[in-house]
């Protein structure tokens, strides 16, 4: 199973692949050494019998046949110096030198296969070549060599050849099997850790080795992955609890309004109060239901195609003129810091949605005497909207929290609201890919958007 | 005024049938949208369709611009549960006249059903309004008072026009919300009663009245008050 396993890896398939390659070319290195070899040693055998039979044929020239059998004679002695065979004919057939067998007398090379003379493997005659030089039709001289040293050499680089291919792809395939082998491991240790998150352990890490190759680069991913998915599981978890949460609270107001009217006895204008009273409470998770349904339609996406150019010094200063009088009604100061002619992209009813929205929870958690500033201006990261206030402010550590969906302040639960505008406003910050921020004011607290620059 | 009322949802159109009848109008109920259809195109003469957007047979929207296709001229009324932000658009789009996003008060859609009855469509205002001793010039954007002119911020201006439109109409504060600052959506912000107060204050004579429960209506004043 294992051995199969790292068969089917792509790291052994890739070592094989290599080692097959790698034996090719050994294989044509092996045939291009061995032509190239055999046929300088061929060209170097010939050339050696030819120009001794030139040197012959000269020394005939000088002192005719007797010459020849001399020194042919001395050659011969010197056999292990020349290592040539030689033989002589006179022109009726008489041998006058060697032991050579009879050969037509004819200019040129002829081969003959003789009796072993020892060098040879068992059982393999001994190849002799030979060239066959008349003398002037006087004699014939026979001049040989052993023409198996040659074809040895051959076999023997052939052979050379064969133990290193054999070797190496011996030693490919073993390496890639410990390669990919160890390889496998890896990956099995990767594919484990999918296994046991996919069984509900989310806590599951792929484990690292510090190693900067590209392994661990894919473990360090997966890792940030699985944390990504993690957080957003946990949100999920909490946004599902506070929903039932947030809808319990005014169902339960809804019960508890009910339920003591059915067994009283009560006028007509009490029941119509308690009427009222219970479709106010029903409007509210409407509203909260409405809300939650913006907010999902806004993080879709599908408004960016009904974006617009316009001027949201403009729009900004039109939201404030319609708010002012309310606010300055319960004793606010509304302030406007609009630098006029910015112009943005982007969907103009839902910025006015959030603005309301950031105004409104201003409204709702300052004092009275409470001071508003709504701003647009730009910034060094871009065109910033915000409204700031000199209310009681936000703790440090919650700053962030107030954009999450149903995040209300202890102190604020009482206060009217579904805890989903900041939410609202972040989603559209959200579509115009804008950034949220929210900050300590000094006092009190200073949220908005910032839209990048436009181009 | 007879009214053809297309919505599938049999408690609920019985309900409006029945409210809509004690206000005077006849209503007609169909609950398929194919069926709505051969009524409004042949024989019944209607003077307004409200129409659900889910419907079985023929959707609403696709309802509503078939018969725009073929030049009905009568003034639609948009019903849709899905409340989202671009069904107005989309239902606007087809050719209804107005938009109501379900659900909603009764009084929101008699106010609405009377204002698309009381005003046909494609009629050119005149450029003076009057109403007892006032008088709005729409495009200079002036209000006089007996000859005498009243300052009026815009927001105010728009505020006094609309009213002036639908006099005798009972207004209601999410209408002023669509019409007077193109608002979709709810403040919880007393925008609406604020700057109503502050109109009121600057006319000086308590022409606008406040319908509990309702909204708002202009009327010119009795000689006898």
């Amino acid at each position: 199973m294992r051995l199969n396993q790292t068969l089917k890896s792509a790291s052994f398939k890739l070592s094989a692949a290599y080692a097959g390659l790698f034996a090719v070319s050994v294989c044509i290195l092996a045939v291009l050494t061995y032509f190239s070899v055999t046929g300088g040693l061929s060209a170097q055998f010939r050339a050696r019998i030819r120009s001794e039979s030139r040197a012959l044929q000269s020394d005939y020239m000088a002192g005719g046949v007797s010459q020849v059998l001399r020194i042919i004679g001395e050659r011969q002695r010197g056999r292990l110096v020349y290592g040539l065979d030689y033989s002589l004919w006179d022109k009726n057939g008489h041998h006058l030198f060697g032991s050579l067998p009879d050969v037509p007398c004819r200019a040129g090379w002829t081969t003959l296969t003789g009796p072993p003379d020892g060098d040879e493997a068992p059982g393999e005659q001994e190849q002799l070549k030979l060239y066959v030089t008349p003398l002037d039709g006087e004699a014939c001289l026979l001049i040989g060599d052993d023409w198996g040293k040659v074809q040895e050499f051959g076999d023997l680089i052939l052979k050379t050849f064969a133990w290193i291919s054999l070797l190496s792809l011996t030693m490919a395939i073993v390496g890639g099997l410990f390669l990919s082998s160890r390889f496998l491991k890896r990956i099995e240790t990767i594919n484990r850790t999918a296994e046991a998150i996919i069984e509900g352990d989310m806590k599951r890490r792929v484990p690292r080795r510090n190693a900067p190759d590209d392994l661990d680069r894919l473990a360090a991913t997966l890792n940030r992955m699985l944390d990504r998915t993690t957080s957003l599981m946990e949100s999920l978890k909490h946004l599902s609890n506070d929903i039932a949460h947030d809808l319990r609270t005014p169902l339960g107001r809804l019960r508890q309004l009910l339920e003591p009217a059915r067994h009283e006895q009560l006028s007509g204008d009490e029941y119509r109060a308690l009427l009222d009273k219970g479709v106010k409470e029903i409007d509210t998770i409407l509203d909260m239901f409405a809300a939650l349904l913006r907010i999902a339609q806004i993080e879709s996406g599908n408004r960016r195609a009904g974006f617009q150019r316009f001027c949201l010094s403009q729009l900004v200063s039109d939201i404030c003129d319609t708010f002012a009088p309310a606010l300055e009604e319960d004793g606010r100061e509304l302030r406007e810091v609009i630098v006029p002619n910015i112009w943005i992209n982007g969907d103009p009813e839902l910025l006015t949605l959030s603005l309301a929205n950031l105004l409104e929870n201003a409204n709702t958690h300052t004092p009275h005497s409470a001071s508003i500033t709504v701003s647009v201006c730009r910034s060094r990261k871009g065109i910033e909207l915000c409204v700031a206030d000199n209310g009681p402010g936000v703790p440090a550590q919650d700053t962030m929290r107030i954009f999450q969906r149903f995040y209300r302040l202890d102190e604020s639960r009482t206060t009217s609201g579904n805890g989903l505008g900041l939410s609202i406003v972040a989603a559209v910050a959200e579509l115009h890919n804008a950034s949220i921020f929210a900050a300590d004011n000094r006092p009190g607290l200073r949220v908005g958007m910032t839209f990048p620059q436009a181009a | 005024m007879s009214i053809l009322l297309v919505e599938d949802e049999e408690a609920l159109a019985g309900y409006l049938k029945s409210e809509l009848g004690n206000c005077g109008h006849v209503v007609e109920h169909v609950a398929r949208g194919d069926l709505a259809y051969e009524a409004a195109t042949h024989g019944g003469n209607y003077d307004l369709l409200v129409v659900d957007r889910m419907l079985p047979g023929l959707d609403g929207l696709s309802l509503i611009q078939r018969l725009r296709k073929e030049n009905t001229k009568t003034p639609v009324l948009f019903l849709s549960n899905l409340g989202g932000l671009d069904d107005r658009v989309e239902g606007l789009n087809a050719g209804a006249d107005d938009y109501l996003a379900k659900p909603f008060a009764f009084s929101e859609l008699l106010a609405r059903v009377n204002a698309l009855l009381r005003r046909p469509p494609g009629i050119n205002e005149p450029q003076l309004l009057r109403l007892g001793e006032f008088e709005l010039d729409r495009i200079k954007r002036k209000l006089t008072r007996a000859g005498v002119p009243i300052l009026l911020q815009p927001r105010e201006m728009g505020l006094l026009e609309y009213l002036l439109l639908r006099r005798g109409q009972i207004v209601t504060r999410t209408m002023l919300l669509e019409g007077v600052w193109g608002y979709h959506f709810d403040p919880k912000t007393h925008i609406v009663e604020t700057h109503m107060s502050r109109l009121r204050a600057k006319l000086g004579e308590d022409i606008i009245q406040t319908i509990r429960g309702s909204g708002y209506i202009i009327r010119a004043p009795q000689p006898d008050a």
